[in-house]
């Protein structure tokens, strides 16, 4: 079985190439002077200082926390109750449900974003709902299909036992669905929280120029202002943020399958 | 499984392969900015394939040539082809080949930015206005006001702001009487608080080339915008009208260079040369609305019967003393960029 | 009870169609403005083909789809190849070292897409390497192994350890045991692993943005670039919905055709 570790050798490599190098770079020229695109060696903290002194970077990092999590939310309201109710459906008709629902995820979010565009035209809206609009949509299906999974997967035999013990529908649904589904709802929450906060092309078609979401930071940084330094700070400080909730929400998810 | 891995890699590398096969021509330029049958009448009667790509900003194609990528012709703004000069990546054009340059402009030829047209030769070039609907807002108000009128609480959610900080910028030096290149700390700081200001009167919508299609549609009023975009938007919509304010503004040219590193350099002059031709330029300069830097063009289009016949924004504003071009200037750009990220967001 | 039943089922399946609606409004637009006669994104004006007559000719356009379906093709079999090889050598490893690896391979997963880009972006730059084809194929593989890795170690783990050293034991080598006793067993998971892949390489803007070289443009890529919107945008997006519908139809379709052919040859 030692002979298989070796597979692994050239996974490595590239690991160490296209993965450990890039962030290792974005490190370094957050943790330097301005220099564009020559890496000047001298270490500094300046461009986080400049990052948490700032009330408008601290504005828009609630901002993007704040549509974040009005994304999850909703897509949990309506999601949830979506995904039992596919579970209830004859298995042919739940493979149809969920064949309809992954055919929108493989159309490119740019072209979908653009069509969401075009129909806001129609509407006078506040840029901030029309983010919503364009977010919620983008991220419901991931959320349907994980809250589903998890609950098809479920032991039929849980639920007759509920019953022949006498437990009602909506007591049955609480004590026994719920609480077994909430692996799809963690999974599902990650898989909409985080891109959301990150996001910056839905911001950017829906949201009009005066939206701007951590995401929409850095592009403006690296692109248009050219300050690589500032802009990786931002990169590392959304990266940390993420991977530290991630690593939280895998902790809670242990500890919610153990019990 | 093998086996069809390795067909497949190997069919995939040899379509590259293919493409090279032809003399190819690697052209960057700006979206929209270009008249397609342009491209085929030059690949036929040069029998070489045009490697076409596409930028919308300068920031952008400057990062990506900053990769090393391998450009024969690009077309940037006067401002960054001032840095890319300074910062040795452009080779000389060979005036063996790109020969025509008195049938250009005056306004357009000699500028600060390359004085003997040396690396560069105009593509087209614009001025920076106020895009009024003139059934909406009296001529002689915007004429009277220039800029101040985007200070003007009247127009109120009826206002477009093209979300560029450089211009947006631009403007607010020019209301104040200052210049667009200023690096004086106390004037920024009072051009950054007349667009806090302009934002809180007129609540604009920061767009970018949406606004060609919505002005089209008469969806505002008003509208910060380019010379070029005008002109198409006059001719789509009648009750449009362009002024470049008495305060000056910013009149800027997009001239065509050839990077140090081009692959096909001959190719590329002969395409510059070709794209000079009067017919070439008259194509361009009528499919996309901008100013041709060919004086007969420019006379024949905006003469009568010309396409741009009486149309406001067609012929940029030249020899006004209040008229400025930008200049390279990096610090600059990121203090602006910032501030200007706080003017959107209504600090 | 039945009449309970019958407005359970319609409250439920009604709420159902307005979630399919909701999902398949966009859909629904852009396949009818697709025809529409005017540019308008507005006003339906008639019907007409022009945007598709336009969507053909434009080279660039076309050019950005083949760029597209190459990449992600590329893309998808080699990181399902290498992903499902280094998936099997890790479960080999030792936890400590498997977790390690594991943990960086997440790296692409969680991080935003746009710092992955620039972390990219910055490393082709630093080291001179022209932006080309391949540096954005390279960008492609390097975040579609880790979504590979994800699927097919999860169904490694429940494969049963025995079987494998049974193999072993009666003669086979390790190449045979991997080819005929492991692969077979964890198949399903390669192949949800190469879709994942293939969807998150064919949808790729941000990544693709920062890294694609010279006139090399994915279909997101040249969308977002367009000046001002133009409807064969439209014509564009319809006829990767009937692909794609055509694609879903027949990966559902023909195991089904399989099924019942060996049942037939079971009976």
């Amino acid at each position: 079985m030692k002979s298989f570790f070796r597979m692994t050798y050239p996974y490595i490599l590239w690991i160490a190439v296209f993965i450990v190098a890039p962030m290792v770079m974005i490190l370094l020229y957050a943790l330097t002077r301005t220099g564009n695109s020559t890496l000047t060696f001298q270490f500094t903290l300046e461009n986080f200082a400049r990052f948490f002194s700032d009330a408008t970077f601290m504005r828009v990092l609630l901002t993007s926390l704040r549509i974040a999590l009005l994304t999850t939310v909703f897509c949990l309201l309506i999601g949830y109750p979506a995904a039992f109710f596919i579970s209830r459906l004859s298995e042919r008709r739940q493979t149809m449900m969920v064949l309809l629902l992954t055919l929108p995820m493989w159309i490119n979010m740019l072209l979908k974003t653009y069509a969401w565009r075009g129909i806001l035209l129609n509407f006078d809206l506040a840029s901030e709902f029309k983010v919503f609009i364009g977010m919620v949509y983008d991220f419901l299906p991931y959320m349907i299909i994980q809250i589903h999974t998890s609950i098809a997967k479920m032991d039929g035999n849980l639920l007759t036992a509920a019953y022949d013990l006498g437990a009602n529908k909506w007591k049955t649904f609480l004590k026994v669905i719920l609480p077994l589904s909430v692996p799809g709802i963690i999974s599902g929450i990650t898989l909409v929280f985080l891109p959301a906060v990150s996001s910056f092309v839905i911001p950017k078609l829906l949201g009009g120029g005066d939206y701007v979401l951590i995401g929409n930071l850095i592009e403006i940084y690296f692109l248009t202002a050219g300050d690589w330094n500032f802009g990786s700070a931002i990169s590392l400080i959304m990266a940390l943020i993420i991977i530290a909730s991630m690593w939280l929400t895998r902790k809670l998810d242990r500890n919610a399958q153990e019990e | 499984m093998k086996k069809l891995l390795s067909v497949l890699l190997v069919l995939c590398l040899l379509a590259p392969a293919a493409v090279l096969a032809d003399d190819v021509l690697n052209v960057y330029n700006w979206g929209e900015y270009i008249d397609k049958q342009v491209l085929t009448n030059f690949q036929k009667e040069y029998g070489v394939k045009v490697n076409y790509s596409l930028f919308s900003s300068n920031e952008e194609m400057y990062t990506k040539l900053l990769s090393n990528a391998s450009y024969d012709v690009i077309i940037p703004s006067d401002y960054m082809i001032e840095r890319l000069i300074k910062e040795n990546k452009l080779q000389p054009l060979d005036k063996g080949i790109v020969t025509d340059l008195d049938s250009l402009v005056d306004g357009v030829k000699n500028l600060p930015y390359d004085p003997d047209n040396t690396y560069s030769v105009p593509y087209l070039w614009q001025s920076v206005g106020i895009l009024y609907d003139s059934t909406k807002i009296d001529p002689a108000v915007v004429e009277e006001k220039g800029w101040d009128i985007f200070l003007d609480s009247e127009y109120s959610g009826h206002a477009y702001m093209y979300d560029s900080e450089r211009d947006a910028f631009m403007v607010a030096f020019k209301a104040l009487g200052y210049s667009a290149n200023t690096e004086n700390a106390d004037e920024i700081e009072a051009a950054y608080n007349w667009l806090r200001e302009m934002d809180k009167a007129i609540h604009p919508s920061y767009v970018t080339d949406e606004v060609i299609d919505a002005m089209i549609n008469g969806e505002k009023w008003l509208a910060l915008v380019y010379s070029g975009d005008a002109a198409y938007i006059i001719s789509e919509n009648e009750d449009m009208a362009y002024c470049a304010p008495k305060q000056g503004t910013n009149v800027a040219v997009d001239a065509m260079v050839i990077p140090a590193n081009a692959s096909n350099p001959e190719l590329a002059n002969k395409f510059i040369a070709y794209i000079l031709q009067p017919e070439n330029s008259a194509m361009i300069s009528e499919e996309v609305g901008y100013a041709s830097p060919n004086a007969d063009v420019l006379a024949e289009l905006s003469g009568p019967g010309g396409a741009y016949e009486g149309n406001s924004a067609y012929v940029p504003r030249t020899g006004y003393e209040k008229d400025e071009l930008f200049h390279d200037n990096e610090t600059l750009k990121k203090q602006l960029s910032e501030l200007w990220i706080k003017v959107k967001l209504h600090e | 009870m039945e009449r309970k039943k019958s407005r359970w089922s319609f409250l439920s399946n009604g709420y159902l169609v307005l979630v399919l609606l909701f999902i398949y409004l966009p859909i629904f637009y852009v396949v009818l403005f697709s025809f529409n006669e005017s540019k308008s994104l507005t006003n339906f004006t008639g019907f007409s083909l022009r945007w598709y007559e336009n969507m053909f000719n434009d080279e660039t356009m076309l050019q950005s789809i083949y760029t597209t379906v190459l990449t992600a093709v590329i893309a998808t079999v080699v990181s399902t190849v290498v992903g499902t090889v280094a998936a099997i050598g890790l479960s080999k490893a030792k936890p400590l070292v498997r977790n390690l690896i594991l943990e960086v391979n997440n790296l692409p997963v969680m991080n935003p897409d746009i710092v992955t880009a620039i972390g990219l972006m910055l490393l082709f730059i630093s080291t001179k390497v022209q932006l080309s084809l391949t540096t954005l194929i390279l960008a492609h593989i390097s975040f579609c192994i880790p979504y590979v890795i994800l699927t097919v170690m999860p169904k490694l783990r429940q494969l049963d350890d025995n079987v494998a050293e049974a193999a072993l034991d009666l003669g086979a080598t390790p190449v045979q045991a991997l080819v005929k006793v492991i692969l077979p067993q964890i198949y399903p998971a390669i192949f949800s692993g190469a879709l994942i892949a293939f969807s998150m390489s064919f949808d790729d803007f941000v990544i693709s943005f920062f890294t694609a070289g010279v006139g090399i443009n994915n279909i997101s890529m040249y969308v977002y670039s367009m000046k001002r919107y133009n409807p064969s945008v439209n014509a564009l997006s319809t006829l990767i919905v009937v692909v794609v519908t055509l694609i879903l139809i027949a990966a559902n379709v023909i195991p089904r055709i399989k099924d019942k052919k060996t049942k037939k040859e079971e009976d």
